[in-house]
């Protein structure tokens, strides 16, 4: 960086005008605040993201747990993982589910993007409105629904049973994982296809059709072909983010013995009376090296074809062809969808919460009750877990959207030379699995100065620092595009004015980003009040919240309290992205 | 009141030298554009002297201060630079009434409450605007805004003004009007004014001088009179003003007259150019088609240069009629007042009007192709 030197004022305006002399800033050592705040921001940042990542490393390659003096430098963690922990196995099954996920949600996701947003649907409004609703809906409260409706012992499978005698199907497999997880992970795949056919050049369509070609040749020949690149990424994103889930395999693989990758880590780490850390950082290096050089792929792939898509300014709207009879056929396959995928399971589970005993067998209506939440009102540490919940979200997503507007600043809006760098950082914990966040954070407080090591475990605070990186690339993501349509002209007019880069943050920039503050609070609320696989291994007695609870009820058989938290889960989030809906509709008007 | 020098200045990106080492002054009080097609540098030229880039080499002083010296590592950022930039979009803060826009500079320089009054008054009085003070950005039409961002870059009195394109958004009416009010606004106010476009005509009307650059390099810096009458290079011939370009050998010199081989035709031209051309040479002729005239054949003039040649296609564009006639297998291009003219015609030019040129010049494929016709 070029050092200031303070080149002499000009004497002849000092004398007549004092008060048109250009404002001056001050820079001790050179330093202006503007280059202070910047490395400030990618320090903050680059702490964080580090903070889980660098003590896994170290673990990996250590003999004694981190907390312990005395290990000495081995790799007896990677010759183990190799050799005799099974973890061929777990390999195997990752690769299985991960694979069968993606092909489903594909499957399900590439038809429904193009008769919604391509074809004249009736209620296709409607229909691409229900494809939000994973955004309100955790994976772990769906798994909870699948087992109570379609699970051995389960409403529809008992009912099924009665009628025909059998199921043919087996939830407690590597399919019934897949299939949860691709109805769950289908909407990501939809999105990315549904865009991607918005964007797309409707008068390509209208050239086919001027040559002839009919509404069915013009989707198979046309549309489908351009949705190549779109579902590439998408499968890539699915894969990596089924490799990391750990709801649904947790959940049906348990019971059955089914490991893959996260469950691996759940059970070596936390349910092994000693266990082997060594092996559990050596596991966890091997999936954060999978789970981020696939991130790394999509995006590389991702900035490739950016290069040659041209978007325009002018927005056409593209031409919907008309099916025929295939329509009906295709209302009929998304209606399934949604209704056996998503709304029965939410619905059973939530009835579930309602009624004492749940099987066809008996009528459940005989057995309403509300004793499923008096038994968590009784207990304080249920209801602390919905406060502790509540903080998480409310507190963390402040926080996290706060740095997320620095970082989007210092990346897309400074001269800094690392902005890049901030702007990598910022995105890199999308590839870190979660259960490795809290692993990584449970190490790092061993390192953490001040004593803050001693303090943090088990805090409120730690769960707001771990969710909080989870929800870092969400915020970043719902920051960025707001900003960037906003002229760079407006900051260049305000540097040229006066302002400094911090001043003109505070003066111009800050109010015209609001909006884009309020969506990322509300995105990062409900991000951060579904998440719960950081805290399995950062919860203790002090610092349980909705997910962790869940979880242990559902180990204790109380189904119905499940059912019951699951119920409260759900009814916050909807009553929050309402009421925001509400206040920034009031806002947008005003 | 300052002047600027621009000494080497040299801007990269990456692999990409956008700026080759130019160097002029603007001097006091001067209105000065900066003129070149689109990716010329003119606005990377205009954003290096604000601050807003810093350059890869050279140095830019104004009035005695240096804002950058890339070989002493200095670097006064933007906001220390005091100058007054107007942008094409207006960037008009539009969460800010019209005059919390022109007192945000004010605020920054900590001018008392009272006197940023007087002064936001005063600078809307200057545009015309003062009624509108309560107003928002999106509340005003384009030409508008057009002044308020004029008056806030004017609001502080800063050492010099910078416009990009201030113009270009207006509507084509509106924008000659505004035109004629900025080049008063300016004279009245005697600032010094660095002005970017890509509009000949604006330049021209505009200036006191002009900077034509192409392609990152400074083709010619002179008065718009000189610019146009006689142009350094083909290459600001043909950026300013139309021009048809014939390529010949020099057959014979004398005094400032040449007489050239045209390439297209087989015939020779007399040129009167003060440009020195050894016999045998290739060079190029330049010729402005408002400076050629087509009348019937077998008219009798009395001008030297009279080449034969057939009209190919007439328009009538209201002021004129423009004609291309065929000069073998190049299409000539000539505006004329003559109306109806068809078939066979005779081109005439005076050698005063023509303007040589020792280099070839480079035409893109597309206006190769357009000006070419088979025998």
């Amino acid at each position: 960086m070029a050092t200031m030197t303070r080149p002499a004022a000009e004497p002849q305006r000092t004398d007549s005008e004092p008060e048109f002399r250009p404002p001056k800033y001050r820079r001790p050592f050179g330093v202006g605040r503007d280059t202070v705040v910047q490395y400030a921001v990618l320090l903050v940042i680059a702490l964080f993201v580090l903070a889980p990542i660098v003590p896994t490393l170290i673990q990996s390659v250590r003999s004694e747990p981190l907390y312990e003096d005395g290990g000495v430098f081995t790799l007896d963690g990677y010759v183990h993982l190799f050799t005799d922990a099974g973890f061929g196995t777990v390999v195997w099954n990752t690769l299985l589910f991960a694979t069968l996920t993606t092909l489903l949600s594909l499957l399900i996701a590439v038809p429904m993007a193009v008769v919604v947003v391509r074809t004249k649907l009736p209620f296709g409004r409607f229909f691409a409105l229900t494809m939000q609703w994973p955004f309100f809906i955790s994976s772990l409260i769906l798994g909870f629904g699948w087992i109570i409706m379609y699970g051995p012992a389960g409403f529809v499978s008992t009912q099924f049973r009665e009628l025909f005698g059998g199921v043919p199907w087996n939830l407690y497999s590597i399919p019934g994982m897949a299939i949860t997880e691709a109805v769950a992970l289908a909407p990501i795949a939809y999105v990315f296809c549904a865009n991607a056919l918005r964007q797309s050049d409707a008068s390509l369509e209208s050239a086919a059709q001027v040559c002839g070609a009919g509404p069915f040749r013009i989707l198979t020949q046309v549309v489908i072909p351009m949705l190549r690149p779109p579902m590439v990424y998408s499968s890539i994103l699915v894969f990596s983010m089924s490799v990391e889930t750990l709801s649904v395999p947790l959940l049906y693989g348990q019971p059955v013995d089914i490991d893959v990758f996260s469950t691996f880590l759940y059970r070596n780490g936390l349910q092994s009376v000693n266990p082997d850390y060594s092996v559990l950082g050596a596991a966890s290096v091997v999936i954060l090296a999978v789970t981020i050089s696939l991130v790394a792929v999509q995006a590389k792939l991702l900035k490739d074809a950016q290069r040659f898509v041209s978007v325009r300014g002018k927005a056409t709207r593209p031409r919907m062809l008309d099916l025929g009879w295939l329509k009906w056929v295709s209302i009929t396959a998304i209606t399934f969808y949604v209704v056996f995928g998503a709304l029965v399971p939410i619905l059973g589970l939530v009835f579930r919460s309602f009624t004492l005993i749940f099987t066809p067998l008996r009528n459940p209506f005989d057995f309403l009750t509300t004793d499923n939440y008096a038994t968590i009102t009784r207990y304080d540490s249920y209801v602390q877990s919905i406060w502790n919940s509540l903080i998480v979200a409310g507190v963390g997503s402040v926080v996290v959207s706060i740095l997320a507007v620095f970082a989007v600043m210092v990346a897309r809006r400074s001269t800094f030379r690392f902005g890049r760098l901030t702007e990598y950082l910022a995105l890199v914990p999308q590839s870190i699995p979660g259960i490795i966040i809290g692993i990584g954070f449970f190490w790092a407080f061993a390192y953490a100065p001040f004593g803050l090591g001693d303090v943090l475990p088990g805090t409120i605070a730690a769960l707001v620092i771990a969710f909080g990186l989870r929800a870092l690339p969400s915020a970043f993501g719902s920051i960025a595009p707001s900003v960037m349509q906003i002229g760079t002209e407006l900051d260049n007019a305000a540097r040229v004015s006066g302002a400094d880069w911090v001043m003109t943050f505070f003066r111009v920039l800050r109010v015209l980003i609001t909006p884009a503050f309020a969506g990322s609070l509300v995105l990062c609320f409900v991000i951060m009040l579904k998440e719960y696989s950081p805290a399995v291994f950062l919860s203790s007695a002090d610092n349980n919240i909705l997910g962790t609870t869940m979880l242990e009820l559902w180990a204790q058989g109380s189904t119905g309290a499940v059912a019951a938290l699951a119920t409260i889960q759900i009814v916050i989030t909807a009553t929050f992205v309402a009421l925001a809906g509400l206040l920034m509709k009031g806002k947008h008007h005003a | 009141m300052p002047e600027v020098t621009v000494n080497n200045l040299r801007k990269e990106f990456g692999d990409n030298t956008v700026l080759h080492d130019n160097t002029f002054t603007i001097k006091d009080g001067e209105f000065f554009t900066l003129l070149g097609p689109s990716g010329c540098g003119k606005s990377t030229t205009l954003n290096c002297i604000a601050g807003l880039e810093e350059p890869t080499g050279g140095s830019i002083t104004v009035g005695g201060t240096t804002f950058v010296d890339t070989s002493k590592h200095v670097f006064l950022p933007p906001e220390e630079r005091n100058l007054g930039m107007v942008f094409q979009s207006y960037a008009l803060w539009p969460h800010m009434t019209i005059e919390r826009n022109l007192a945000l500079p004010l605020r920054i320089r900590k001018i008392p409450k009272d006197k940023q009054r007087t002064m936001i008054g005063e600078a809307l009085e200057k545009v015309g605007l003062s009624e509108l003070s309560g107003r928002y950005p999106h509340q005003l039409s384009g030409g508008q805004q057009q002044r308020v961002a004029l008056a806030r870059a004017l609001v502080y009195s800063p050492t010099v003004l910078l416009l990009d394109e201030p113009l270009s958004n207006l509507d084509a009416k509106l924008r000659e009007q505004a035109r004629a009010w900025l080049k008063r606004l300016q004279e009245d106010l005697g600032i010094t004014t660095v002005y970017v476009t890509h509009d000949q005509d604006e330049a021209l009307a505009l200036s006191d001088r002009i900077a034509v650059l192409s392609g990152g390099h400074l083709l010619q810096v002179d008065d718009p009179h000189s610019i146009y009458e006689s142009p350094a290079a083909p290459e600001v011939a043909a950026f300013v003003g139309r021009c048809n370009f014939f390529e010949g050998t020099v057959a014979e010199t004398a005094r400032g007259r040449h007489a050239v081989r045209l390439g297209c035709v087989d015939q020779v031209v007399e040129v009167a150019s003060p440009t020195t051309a050894t016999v045998g040479s290739t060079v190029t002729i330049a010729l402005r088609p408002e400076r050629l005239e087509v009348v019937p054949a077998g008219t009798e003039t009395d001008g030297v240069n009279r080449l034969d040649t057939e009209v190919l296609s007439s328009a009538y564009v209201g002021s004129h009629y423009e004609y291309d006639v065929r000069l073998g297998d190049q299409v000539v291009q000539v505006e004329s007042n003559r109306p109806g003219l068809t078939g066979r015609v005779q081109l005439v030019f005076d050698p005063e009007h023509a303007l040589l040129y020792a280099q070839k010049v480079e035409q893109s494929a597309d206006e190769r192709e357009l000006l070419t016709v088979d025998h």
